[in-house]
């Protein structure tokens, strides 16, 4: 297996980059919801800077990945129609889009709340805006609208997977997979 | 002509000593005066640390009281509204003013008496000692600061301390653990005096 993409095939590394995005996507979107419904206590505390850790990975993650991305071949698309391949690339876009959005808009929300992070209680994360009672209710707002567009995309980007894996018979799931 | 001469003489008397009361008023103080901080050019700021990490916070609403002559103060009154505290966002605002942090719907008020002023080891050092009133529990704490008269109307007053949390009842129960939020909390304070009107 190679680390580079084929015309065919996804190298290895963009299948890391993949399987650890979604495992880390995974757990953060119940983990956000979890950590929303605590009452204030050190516990929801403590589940945010999970939450805040490993969103800051997903974002570190998704930048690499894209550079690495706009560097090597990406596989031809699987598409049956013009209609399905538009469908599909707009979607993969809107999907780094939202991982971007995401983190960037926790981000802001918790440094416009004026709230320290230490990531995984070792790495202090500096501010990326300063105290901002207005600013922390967009970026919340924004958060919020962002992690549903993405549970909706999924649904499609995991339900496309599975049709062209069981009804169409292709490759699609199988070459991502190592 | 003898008259005139004693007229003189008491008046040029009565000249001479109003002077020298004059210039003794410049080179001694009066040898009590009362200070109060300028609420406009005056700071009081707190932080509390999370995970280690300051989170810069200031009371907006306090008095101090001084009294004092410019080279010496002799005694320090300060009243702090608990309710301002900022912390530089709602969130934290409204979660520092609940039950187990300040309460400040039951103790609305801090306050520091010093008992005494003594010099600290550099110029224009001194520290005062008295007692701390904060959400009703009392603590004799030291407070050094510097003193500099910066013109003949105001007096810049600087210092740092730091507070136990635990010395006062803040963050009670789940929150009693200094793991999160520090036990230690740094306290400190930029003021401008001026003569108090009254």
């Amino acid at each position: 297996m190679t680390i580079k993409n084929t015309q065919a095939r996804w190298g290895w590394l963009s299948k890391v980059f993949h399987w650890a995005t979604a495992l880390l996507i995974f757990i953060q979107i119940p983990l956000g919801f979890y950590a929303e419904s605590l009452r204030l206590s050190p516990l929801k505390i403590d589940v945010f800077i999970w939450h805040k850790s490993l969103g800051m990975l997903v974002l570190l993650l998704v930048i690499v990945r894209l550079l690495w991305r706009i560097k090597i071949t990406i596989p031809i698309a699987l598409a049956t129609s013009r209609l399905e391949k538009l469908l599909a690339s707009a979607a993969h876009g809107v999907l780094y889009l939202l991982m971007l959005a995401l983190p960037l808009s926790g981000w802001i929300t918790s440094a416009a709340a004026n709230f320290p992070v230490k990531l995984f209680w070792l790495i202090p994360l500096p501010p990326i805006v300063g105290p901002d009672d207005g600013l922390k209710s967009i970026a919340a707002e924004v958060h919020e609208i962002c992690v549903f567009v993405l549970i909706a995309i999924l649904v499609v980007h995991i339900g496309a997977a599975l049709r062209h894996h069981f009804m169409l018979g292709d490759s699609a799931l199988k070459r991502m997979w190592f | 002509m003898v008259k005139t001469l004693i007229q003189v003489l008491l008046i040029s008397l009565l000249a001479s000593h109003a002077s020298a009361e004059h210039v003794a008023g410049h080179l001694v103080q009066q040898p009590t005066e009362k200070w109060k901080a300028n609420g406009a050019k005056s700071h009081l700021y707190f932080a509390p640390s999370f995970e280690e990490l300051p989170i810069n916070g200031a009371f907006k609403r306090f008095t101090v009281g001084v009294i004092a002559d410019q080279k010496q103060p002799q005694s320090l009154n300060v009243q702090v509204q608990i309710a301002s505290a900022d912390l530089g966002s709602s969130d934290l605002n409204e979660a520092i003013q609940m039950v187990d942090w300040f309460d400040s719907e039951t103790f609305a008020e801090a306050s520091f008496a010093s008992e005494d002023i003594a010099m600290g080891q550099a110029e224009n050092q001194f520290i005062a000692t008295g007692l701390l009133q904060l959400k009703g529990m009392k603590k004799t704490i030291e407070v050094p600061f510097s003193w500099q008269a910066s013109n003949h109307n105001n007096i810049s007053m600087v210092g740092e301390l730091a507070l136990g949390r635990h010395d006062f009842a803040i963050g009670t129960g789940e929150w009693a653990s200094g793991d999160q939020i520090g036990l230690a909390v740094r306290v400190w304070f930029e003021l401008v005096l001026e003569i108090a009107d009254d």
